[in-house]
């Protein structure tokens, strides 16, 4: 016997199934202290070689976990300058993750990102530098900078609109930048701490065993912003909040406080960004006011536009496009610049929300393209086309309706006024061929809507026409208010309300 | 601190903010885009204006001399040009931020990121075409001071003033009693409204952008009486336009003069404040933003007339 064959159809003919191995029991482990399970496995029965399997309904953990591996096993092959420019995308990563937070999450239209970041990198790099603090405790200084900071810019956050707020943020930058240059004793050195203590050692600095160190370390931060992100984007605070971008009335009516809500979300990220931020002075030894410039944040905001804005993988993707065309590309000059704003013009004119919200897009424009080519396929007369037939778990159901379309395309064919002449004629007794063929098909009917013919009581030959219900109790339907004085009008009538029915189907 | 001098200094800016702010209003109100690009028109038109007359100087030497028939044609030239490259930069804007878009979901936001977006790429251009040097604009009002009731000004200061009175009079007359003025200030009413009364989008927001960026132009070429023209200049005049019309309440027009003329006093006094100075204009006017908006969280709008939300 040769192997059955099967064709191609169905919307992933290619996606891998595990096959699920009946006499074991199968293994869910959940995360502990939680019910949350780590990956989304879903099995089902396949309606055509019925089989059980096994696919994973969700696979972005997945695509993380081999992009994450593939970085960090990359990464000791890697230049020194190549090595350089992957670990300042993993410090803009965490940072972007973090504002992708605040922007999608909170719907906070924040531009103090770097300041907050800034600001962090300021204060504990101060305390190290001047009142001797020791590394390990400048992330601590730093986050709780941070969480300062967030709690003033937070204050005005739910009373301005979104355009009002940016400009504020973008104003309390600029102010940030003036009075770090303003102040005395930093004048000497232009406004920048040099000289903080770091993670990395004094004499592995700029050397290959302190770039990998940096490395490390920046790619422990960027998992656990990326952390940060997943557990206050889909637990709690997210739920809520997705609540409120949806409908916010509908949110406050049912107990939701979002302002809060937002509040606590703006909160961690500004106490998180410090951290960064303590880092940042970590990792390059030093801090200088460029930080709190325009510029560098219009290229923090060109690479979450890019990527998409709300989702961590959009952050990730348009950190790495920036930041490979920003310092990986230093022979352009300026024409790097040009490249990103070519890149920002492109993906907004052609995607409704970044790269990562391409497929999604995609997956809209084919949904149109199907219904579209549906719609056109009208004609179909109640017969399954192949996209649905594929959604139909009873393959038994597409073959009837099939069947069903054929016998009334014949029975259309059959319908003459000879024939409706001959029913008037004699609606009881001996018929031609074709018009038993017809009236067998109309007996054989479903019982909802069925006509039937109901005598008036109290009255001698008086009927009306009615349509059953279908369902058990409720009373037919009048169908019209003509009184037929004869039975044989009667079934005449019915015979051509159901041909008519019959003809539009 | 010498009060006259302040006010007319003051009064200059205010003039020249107010041209940045009203075109910044005028397209939100009407079109609903935040450009971000208003700084990109601004340093266009003030390099279009020094090349041409770089270009024309030689030419109107021989034809006119060096009198003041020579620097009426030299201003005007310079004021045409860059109102001309403006509108250009404008039509430019509605091509690539406004009709494939318009009609697309989270339009506000994509429109602001495409300007933001054409704004980078165009300082690059400037950079890379004219390099980081700065150039200088022929004075067009002439050097010189004039003395009148007491107060010294600048000749560039009080021309500024009244071309700018001059350029707004105009254009807030051609709203009133234009045809198409009717049309914008419909749309700015009531942008359903005004499409279901059979007033195209598209047709309206081409001259919108197009006046916006003249504006932008106008602001450039008077603005670069006192300072030069650079790739970045278009920065700070986009960030001061930006702020006063949020000030002002974004979309109102009399919203964006009164803010002008708060913003731009305030700039004045704060630079000639001694133990202030230049340094501190940009904390000190965000500083009393910030304020403002903590207060009255959508501006001035509102207190002057409905804003478009």
């Amino acid at each position: 016997m040769t192997e059955k064959r099967f064709f191609q159809i169905g919307q992933r003919p290619g996606e891998l199934m595990l096959p699920v191995a009946g006499d074991t029991p199968l293994n869910r482990r959940r995360l502990p202290f939680t019910r949350r399970h780590l990956l989304k496995w879903r099995s089902r029965l396949n309606p055509k070689t019925l089989q059980q399997e096994r696919f994973l309904a969700d696979k972005k953990p997945l695509w993380w976990t081999i992009a994450l591996v593939l970085l960090v096993v990359s990464a000791p092959f890697l230049s020194n300058s190549a090595l350089t420019v992957v670990s300042i995308f993993c410090i803009f990563t965490a940072i972007n993750v973090l504002w992708t937070l605040i922007i999608g999450t909170a719907g906070i239209f924040s531009l103090a990102t770097l300041a907050v970041v800034g600001i962090g990198a300021y204060a504990s790099a101060a305390l190290n530098v001047y009142l001797g603090l020791p590394w390990p405790l400048m992330f601590v200084a730093g986050g709780v900078a941070g969480l300062i900071v967030g709690g003033f810019l937070a204050l005005p956050s739910t009373r301005l609109d979104g355009l009002y707020y940016a400009l504020l943020t973008m104003g309390f930058a600029e102010i940030c930048r003036v009075f770090v240059q303003q102040l005395k004793p930093l004048t000497p050195m232009n406004g920048s701490i040099n000289n903080v203590g770091s993670f990395i050692p004094k004499d592995w600095f700029l050397q290959r065993p302190g770039l990998l160190l940096g490395f490390a370390g920046a790619f422990l931060l960027m998992l656990l912003a990326l952390l940060v992100f997943r557990v206050v984007n889909s637990e709690r605070l997210g739920m809520l909040l997705q609540t409120a971008r949806e409908d916010e009335a509908f949110a406050e009516a049912t107990g939701i406080d979002y302002r809060r809500a937002r509040l606590h979300v703006f909160l961690i990220s500004s106490a998180g960004l410090g951290v960064i931020g303590a880092f940042y002075a970590q990792f390059y030894g030093s801090i200088s006011p460029a930080v709190f410039s325009l510029d560098q944040l219009m290229l923090l905001f060109a690479m979450i536009v890019i990527g998409g804005l709300g989702r961590a993988e959009g952050a990730a993707i348009g950190t790495a496009i920036v930041v490979l065309i920003d310092k990986g590309l230093l022979d352009l000059g300026p024409l790097r610049i040009l490249l990103v704003a070519a890149i920002m013009l492109a993906v907004t004119l052609f995607t409704h929300n970044g790269i990562a919200g391409t497929r999604d897009q995609f997956r809209a424009w084919r949904h149109r393209k199907q219904s579209e080519a549906r719609a056109r396929r009208t004609e179909k007369g109640g017969e399954v086309m192949p996209e649905e037939a594929i959604e139909i778990a009873d393959k038994q159901a597409i073959y009837y309706r099939r069947f069903e379309k054929r016998l009334r395309d014949r029975l259309k064919a059959l319908i003459t006024p000879d024939l409706i002449e001959e029913h008037r004629r004699s609606p009881l007794g001996q018929h031609s061929d074709g018009l038993s063929r017809v009236l067998n098909h109309f007996r054989r009917g479903e019982v909802a809507d069925k006509y039937a013919i109901l005598r008036q009581s109290g009255q001698f030959h008086a009927y009306k026409i009615v349509a059953f219900s279908g369902v058990r109790g409720a009373p037919p339907r009048l169908v019209d208010d003509r009184v037929y004085t004869d039975i044989n009008e009667a079934y005449h009538a019915v015979f051509l309300l159901r041909v008519n029915d019959l003809m539009e189907s | 601190m010498d009060i006259p001098v302040t006010l007319v200094h003051g009064l200059s800016l205010a003039a020249i903010y107010g041209l940045m702010a009203i075109g910044i209003s005028l397209l939100w109100s009407s079109i609903g885009m935040i450009n971000m690009a208003h700084g990109a028109s601004f340093a266009v038109a003030g390099y279009a204006a020094w090349a041409m007359s770089e270009a024309a100087k030689p030419v109107f030497l021989a034809a006119f001399g060096k009198g003041i028939a020579g620097t009426a044609a030299m201003a005007g030239l310079t004021l045409s040009t860059g109102a001309a490259a403006g509108a250009a930069m404008g039509a430019l804007i509605y091509l690539l931020a406004f009709l494939p878009i318009h009609d697309k979901p989270n339009f506000p936001v994509r429109s602001l990121i495409v300007t933001l977006a054409l704004n980078l790429a165009s300082v690059q251009i400037l950079l890379w075409w004219f390099g980081p040097r700065q150039k200088n604009l022929p004075k067009i009002f002439g050097t010189g001071k004039v003395e009148f009731l007491g107060i010294s000004a600048r000749y560039d200061q009080i021309g500024t003033i009244l071309a700018t009175f001059a350029i707004l009079g105009l254009v807030l007359l051609w709203l009133r009693i234009s045809r198409k003025g009717l049309e914008i200030r419909a749309m700015m009413q009531n942008p359903e409204g005004a499409v279901l009364s059979g007033i195209s989008v598209r047709w309206t927001a081409l001259p919108v952008t197009m006046l916006t960026g003249a504006l932008a132009g106008l602001a450039a070429i008077l603005l670069s009486q006192t300072i030069f023209v650079s790739p970045t200049s278009g920065a700070m005049p986009l960030i001061k336009g930006l702020t006063i019309a949020l000030l002002g309440g974004l979309g109102s027009v009399p919203g964006a003069v009164i803010g002008a003329i708060i913003i731009g006093f305030l700039e004045a006094i704060i630079g000639a404040i001694p133990f202030l100075g230049q340094r501190y204009v940009l904390f000190g006017t965000f500083l009393f933003i910030i304020i403002v908006l903590i207060i009255r969280p959508r501006g001035l709008g509102g207190l002057l007339d409905k804003a478009r939300k």
